[in-house]
């Protein structure tokens, strides 16, 4: 008993002196203190929030460069970009209200916008860039140099033929390896649509979604042929042959040039990003999405770091419209 | 071998082939296996460091600088004749063999890319002669004290940045609150009760710290004014880890070396953390990382000096960083032309880019560790709990006993199910149901431990199940309950069995990718995750996107930085977890 008063008398005299050094301490140190109250963030107007994007990995690399510049413009804002493939982006997130952008290699479906509609999600289309779809060879293949559409249409149709000498005569008689998008893809959906029209797609190719593997492919063999967005073959002109198109007045390359000019049909399309409306009554979003829009026609970003087409003043002057309409709706 | 050849009596031959063709068949497997591995490794490597570009005279530099030294620390340390000459032997039988052959294959067969005879040395001659070396000098009094030395360093820097990392998303606030309220009087208490054996304080602790803890989570929303973030490092976390390297040092030695061994490290870190401001480094980090470093070093320097052998290995961290600064003076007099590395500091601090010079993963680094930490928590607190339901306390008979096997069985089976559908799992549950939010941090965690769940409860069932059934008995036989047996007897004997399950499914959960594309986590963000409820990218899913660049630079650099990064942190992770085994198994 004797040593345990002991220590409560102790202990008591330590608690006081502690109190007395924290108490100390605590007046020594109020003059480094924060506070957190309420309000006090943004005060200077400055925008911040995060920015949900998801969608097309066509538009991806697009999206990512724009909203890297947005956000170390504005460092409060957090702009975060899933690639999810155009369908996958419009299903499983926008339209059930999860994400404020959609960015599309196409325009959105009727079941995609079916889907917006029952969750009631109110969207616009802007135009974000122009990309031309390239038709690849192998660098060898000396015997090709373009094709017409027909012809096109007759190595992917769903009943396709099997070996070059039946695409056109002169060919050399050997099997084709094809190499091409994926069906969750918007490129197997524009192509498809733009191409084949009815015929459908073969079954009988190379299916993925990373540009990487079809050219990897298509440079293995002198007989393969694949398609895919302008990006990779801008940024790697000398690994592939780009085929000219024949829409009926002669052979066209695809480049920023004959894509912006329309001159390279049937190929040259439009990519899209979806902002939701009720998400652009929130002003940094609002803001980004002004910013998106300005930047479409920034020749050195998006020709010269991501390999798309720039859209023209006349498109982008439309677009800002859309897009201020849009806001003044959602912002009231 | 041996019993194989046995001739005598009744049995007559019996042919060897069959076993020496086996013994070279698994022999074959396993180095195919490893010499796959090792081939890819090395090319990650030449790609992330940009060696291909590496002059001879730069890895010739370094080489002289750098691994020559610590090649002679550890033959030193060794102090064995006959390693030493079949070291050197090595190195130079190596050196003209490896450039007599690649030279002849290049000529004859096939030229090799991005790979010179140098840099073919340096993989498989010098490295294998290295970590060979390391090894046996490491036996040695004197390299034990070096790499001892050298491990904490590095280590206490590593979980100095993890600590940093995991406070990015948790509120300092609170922990503040629930240090000053809850942990700090808790740890008073019980340090007070055990000194003076008060058993009533040692009792109280338990009640107190909870208290505050619930006092300072309310508390946070009242209280408006605190004090700087530095202060708060300071007072939660420098001081007591000062604190527990003085105590660790005073148990063996002098007062005054007790108060050097807590004092000078803390009174460094604080100083650090003030001045880092200066040189654009967040001062909480520089505290929290120099105090890491600084306290176990110092207990470590005094242990070693106290017992006065092989205190030369203390020299190990000198020779290397001054090995390390005499190779870049040379690199930089001569103007010996160096490569580029894409992993860098920029990569590992900066955030993704459209360019591959300015690309980097720090975003992605931050969401990966705080993932893995929150899985690490749950999957071994779900899985021991489970697995010491299962095995402790359900019976083996009857009913009850049908509906465990069965239980097992589809636990089996749950191991065996693709990530995809724990995606989808998660998706819908996590996200959808119970509105966590998609692609958080949160539903990443939940997601991924319980996609490894399934791993960690197996192997935890084994290890307990390979507790001897006499241990239990003589615990029960002492008058122990059976919260008492499991608690003292059966836990802490399958503690390291336990841990490596869970090594190994952490090693799966941090590389994953699928259940992350499920629940919509991003595949880029600019800034790192500041809450559980923030969006986040991981290092897979960044790495993938990378891989999907059209630049070439970005394929074959960035995404080849992003893996070694990724390595290193699960090594470095690894490396703790089997640390604390080997603890726990020392420690039986």
């Amino acid at each position: 008993m004797a040593s345990s008063h002991d220590a409560d008398t102790e202990g008591i005299t330590r608690r006081k002196s502690l109190a007395t050094i924290a108490g100390a301490g605590a007046l020594a140190l109020a003059g480094c203190t924060q506070s957190t109250g309420d309000g006090g963030e943004g005060g200077d107007g400055s925008l911040s929030g995060p920015i949900n994007i998801a969608g097309s990995s066509t538009v991806f690399p697009l999206m990512s460069a724009i909203a890297e510049d947005f956000s170390e413009q504005h460092p409060d804002v957090d702009p975060d970009i899933s690639s999810t493939g155009s369908g996958g982006g419009f299903s499983n997130y926008f339209c059930v209200g999860e994400t404020d952008f959609n960015n599309a290699s196409r325009q959105i479906q009727e079941e995609e916008e079916q889907l917006c509609a029952d969750n009631g999600v109110e969207y616009i289309e802007l135009i974000a860039a122009t990309d031309a779809l390239t038709v690849v060879v192998n660098p060898e293949a000396d015997w090709i140099d373009s094709l017409t559409v027909e012809e096109l249409a007759t190595i992917w149709e769903s009943d396709a033929v099997e070996t070059w000498d039946e695409v056109r005569d002169e060919f050399p008689n050997e099997e084709i390896n094809r190499f091409g998008a994926a069906d969750t893809s918007g490129t197997y959906d524009y192509f498809i649509e733009n191409v084949m029209g009815e015929r459908g797609h073969t079954s009988d190719y190379q299916a993925t979604e990373q540009d990487n593997s079809i050219a990897q492919g298509v440079m293995g063999s002198e007989y393969a042929i694949g398609y895919f967005g302008f990006a990779y073959y801008y940024q790697n002109p000398d690994q592939l042959k780009a085929l000219g198109i024949d829409d009926g007045n002669g052979p066209v390359k695809p480049s920023l040039d004959t894509a912006s000019s329309g001159e390279y049909s049937p190929l040259s399309r439009s990519l899209y990003t979806y902002p939701s409306i009720e998400s652009l009554g929130e002003e940094h979003i609002a803001e980004f999405a002004r910013y998106f829009v300005r930047q479409t026609t920034n020749e050195d970003l998006v020709a010269g770091d991501v390999g798309y087409v720039p859209v023209t003043e006349e498109t982008q002057e439309e677009q800002m419209e859309i897009l201020e309409d849009a806001i003044e709706q959602a912002q009231g | 071998m041996a019993t194989d050849n046995a001739t005598d009596g009744g049995f007559g031959e019996v042919s060897r082939v069959r076993g020496i063709v086996f013994e070279y068949l698994s022999l074959g497997a396993s180095v195919a296996g490893l010499v796959a591995l090792g081939v890819l490794l090395v090319y990650v490597a030449i790609d992330a460091f940009d060696l291909a570009d590496a002059s001879p005279e730069w890895l010739l530099t370094y080489f002289l600088t750098l691994v020559v030294p610590f090649l002679a620390f550890c033959l030193y340390s060794a102090g064995d004749r006959a390693v030493t000459r079949r070291a050197l032997g090595v190195l130079g039988g190596g050196l003209v063999a490896v450039a007599a052959l690649f030279t002849a294959v290049e000529a004859f067969v096939v030229e090799i890319p991005r790979l010179s005879w140098q840099l073919t040395y340096l993989f498989v001659v010098a490295a294998p002669v290295t970590a060979y070396l390391a090894y046996v000098g490491s036996r040695g009094r004197v390299g034990a004290v070096g790499f001892g030395l050298v491990g904490r360093l590095v280590g206490g820097a590593a979980i100095g940045l993890a600590v940093g990392t995991l406070f990015l998303v948790f509120d300092e606030l609170v922990w503040f609150l629930a240090y000053t309220l809850g942990v700090f009087p808790a740890a008073v208490l019980y340090a007070y009760g055990r000194w003076r054996s008060a058993g009533r304080a040692m009792t109280a602790a338990a009640p107190v710290g909870l208290v505050g803890i619930v006092a300072a989570v309310f508390l946070r929303g009242v209280i408006a004014t605190y004090p700087s973030d530095l202060l708060i490092y300071i007072w939660t976390l420098a001081v007591p880890i000062a604190v527990v390297g003085a105590v660790v040092v005073d148990g063996r030695g002098s007062r005054i070396a007790a108060a050097a061994a807590g004092g000078v490290p803390l009174a460094v870190a604080t100083a650090g953390g003030f001045l880092a401001g200066g040189f654009g480094v967040p001062g909480p980090t520089a505290l929290i990382v120099l105090i890491a470093v600084g306290v176990p070093t110092a207990v470590y320097v005094h242990r070693a000096i106290d017992e006065g052998d092989g205190l030369i290995g203390l020299g190990l961290p000198f020779l290397l960083v001054v090995g390390a600064l005499v190779g870049a003076l040379v690199v930089e007099a001569w103007g010996v032309p160096a490569p580029d590395p894409w992993l860098d500091v920029g990569f590992v601090t900066g955030s993704p880019s459209r360019t591959a010079a300015d690309a980097g993963l720090y975003p992605a680094i931050v969401g990966s560790v705080i993932i893995i930490a929150l899985v690490a928590v749950l999957s071994f607190v779900l899985g021991v709990g489970t697995s010491i339901f299962l095995e402790e306390y359900t019976a083996e008979s009857g009913l009850i006993g049908s509906l465990t096997r069965l239980l097992q069985v589809n636990i089996a089976n749950l191991a065996a199910i693709p990530s995809v559908v724990y995606g989808l799992l998660g998706l819908g549950l996590f996200a959808n149901l119970l509105g966590l939010g998609f692609g958080t941090a949160v539903t990443a965690s939940l997601t991924l431990s319980l996609l490894i769940l399934p791993i960690t409860i197996i192997s935890a069932q084994e290890a307990i199940r390979s507790v001897p059934e006499d241990l239990r008995r003589g615990s029960d036989a002492m008058g122990a309950t059976r919260w008492q047996t499991t608690k003292n007897v059966v836990l802490p004997e399958a503690l390291p069995g336990i841990l490596t399950g869970t090594i190994l499914a952490l090693g799966r959960a941090i590389g994953e990718t699928a259940p992350l594309i499920m629940i919509g986590a991003a595949t880029t963000v600019f800034s790192a995750p500041d809450s559980l409820f923030s969006k986040f990218s991981a290092m897979p899913m960044q790495i993938y996107a990378w891989a999907g660049f059209p630049q070439a630079e970005f394929r074959y650099g960035v995404v080849a930085a992003g893996v070694i990064t990724l390595l290193v942190i699960l090594v470095g992770m690894n490396g703790t977890a089997i640390l604390l085994r080997n603890r726990a198994e020392r420690g039986n």
